[in-house]
């Protein structure tokens, strides 16, 4: 048998042979052992993030963009209800840690609009939700630097410069001082017992926007 | 990693030259193949030629395997790609209207084009056509529309309405496939030869 005639008897079931690789690769989908696979970003993408220190925003940064009633921080605090109802920053939604993935929750931190800025008492609460919201890849995520203690230690109860200190100290005291003012703090008691009905008030809280799942309008086609 | 353009690896910018470079391949090839013919593409009616059936159920099967060991590999998300809205009725009842207008008129909208390319005048009868009722359907819409949106069951495919694995879906499609070409085949050698 020459070898021309060898190749024309193999390609004359070209069609055969083309039919069964078809059939055994489908098959092989079939056959294949599942694993479950990764949600959201991949891990080295992860680790990477979670290394960076670009998450946190300073206690000075969020008091400034407040009182510029900046639209768009929208604060969230990862404590237990309880905490929550004790003592809050102005405008913060609670969402426990535990409810974060939880459907009614969840709208609040996976969404594009704002900027979320994560604060628990410290930061380990409020690391750990977004830790989870950056495993999920939800954008805009960030984490108040120390929590409120940092808060109560900057911005309600700032240490005094002492007199060695650079000019800047001095001024970033003041504007401390001046942004505790601005939330009400170090403002007479028997005023804030006048005021004490608005003050209960809860903060009205901002409408947020779920993100929708992206369904772009692809090109569409037929044959 | 993949796809390509919402994971950002390519800028969404490309998207529209990326999109005609394929359909001008695709286009080529179509007309390369025969498919601006309408006696070719008519064949599968007539059981003369099978080559538009085997050639676009080769295509699905392939690509969906592809697809689905590319998932598999971790190349690609394949929840990332984009499905087609189902809107049931208005489906059914659109491609009965486009079965008649196939066998009417000789073209699908692709191939009527490559006809176009090569100056058939079938074909451009035949786009005119095609303008004139994407303008009536486009002007009437707002009176269909209740009816359009009322069947509509969202971003679905097989695997979803089935709840079965999309794997056993691909074998089966690709088991119907090969037994569809090995009855074409049969059809087409009792069928009268027909020279076009």
């Amino acid at each position: 048998m020459s070898k021309k005639y060898k190749l024309k008897k193999f390609l004359v079931r070209r069609y055969q042979i083309l039919a069964t690789i078809l059939l055994i690769l489908s098959a092989g989908l079939v056959l294949l052992p599942k694993y479950k696979k990764n949600e959201g970003i991949n891990p080295d993408v992860f680790v990477k993030n979670a290394m960076n220190t670009e998450r946190y925003i300073s206690t000075d940064i969020l008091v400034d963009r407040m009182i510029n009633q900046d639209p768009s921080i929208l604060l969230i605090d990862t404590r237990s209800e309880k905490e929550y109802e004790d003592f809050t920053l102005p405008g913060a939604i609670n969402v426990p840690l535990k409810n974060l993935l939880e459907d009614d929750f969840n709208n609040y931190i996976n969404q594009g609009a704002y900027d979320v800025v994560l604060f628990s008492n410290d930061n380990l609460y409020a690391d750990q939700a977004w830790m989870l919201g950056n495993r999920l890849g939800y954008k805009n995520l960030y984490v108040l630097e120390g929590g409120l203690n940092q808060w109560f230690k900057t911005i309600v109860n700032p240490a005094e410069p002492e007199e060695t200190m650079p000019k800047e100290a001095f001024d970033l005291y003041a504007f401390r001082k001046a942004a505790g003012m601005y939330f009400g703090i170090g403002i007479v008691e028997n005023e804030l017992a006048d005021n004490k009905k608005e003050n209960t008030k809860p903060a009205p809280a901002k409408k947020v926007i779920p993100v929708q799942k992206k369904k772009k309008g692809a090109p569409e086609g037929g044959c | 990693m993949g796809p390509l353009i919402p994971n950002g690896l390519i800028p969404t910018e490309w998207n529209f030259i990326i999109a005609l470079i394929i359909g001008f391949f695709f286009g080529f090839i179509l007309e390369a193949s025969g498919f601006s013919s309408s006696r070719k593409l008519m064949g599968v009616f007539y059981g003369y030629d099978f080559a538009v059936l085997k050639v676009f159920f080769t295509a699905a099967a392939v690509s969906v395997i592809g697809l689905y060991y590319m998932d598999y590999l971790n190349w690609l998300d394949i929840s990332k790609l984009y499905v087609h809205p189902t809107y049931l009725w208005a489906a059914i009842i659109g491609g009965v209207i486009m079965g008649i207008g196939f066998l009417a008129g000789g073209f699908c909208p692709g191939t009527s084009l490559t006809a176009v390319a090569i100056g058939k005048i079938d074909g451009i009868v035949y786009t005119i056509g095609l303008m004139l009722g994407i303008f009536i359907f486009s002007e009437f819409f707002p009176i269909i529309e209740p009816f359009f949106l009322k069947s509509y069951l969202g971003h679905i495919t097989l695997a979803d309405s089935f709840g079965i694995s999309p794997y056993w879906i691909i074998f089966i499609f690709t088991i119907i496939a090969v037994v569809a070409f090995y009855f074409a085949d049969i059809i087409r050698n009792r069928v009268k030869k027909v020279f076009y």
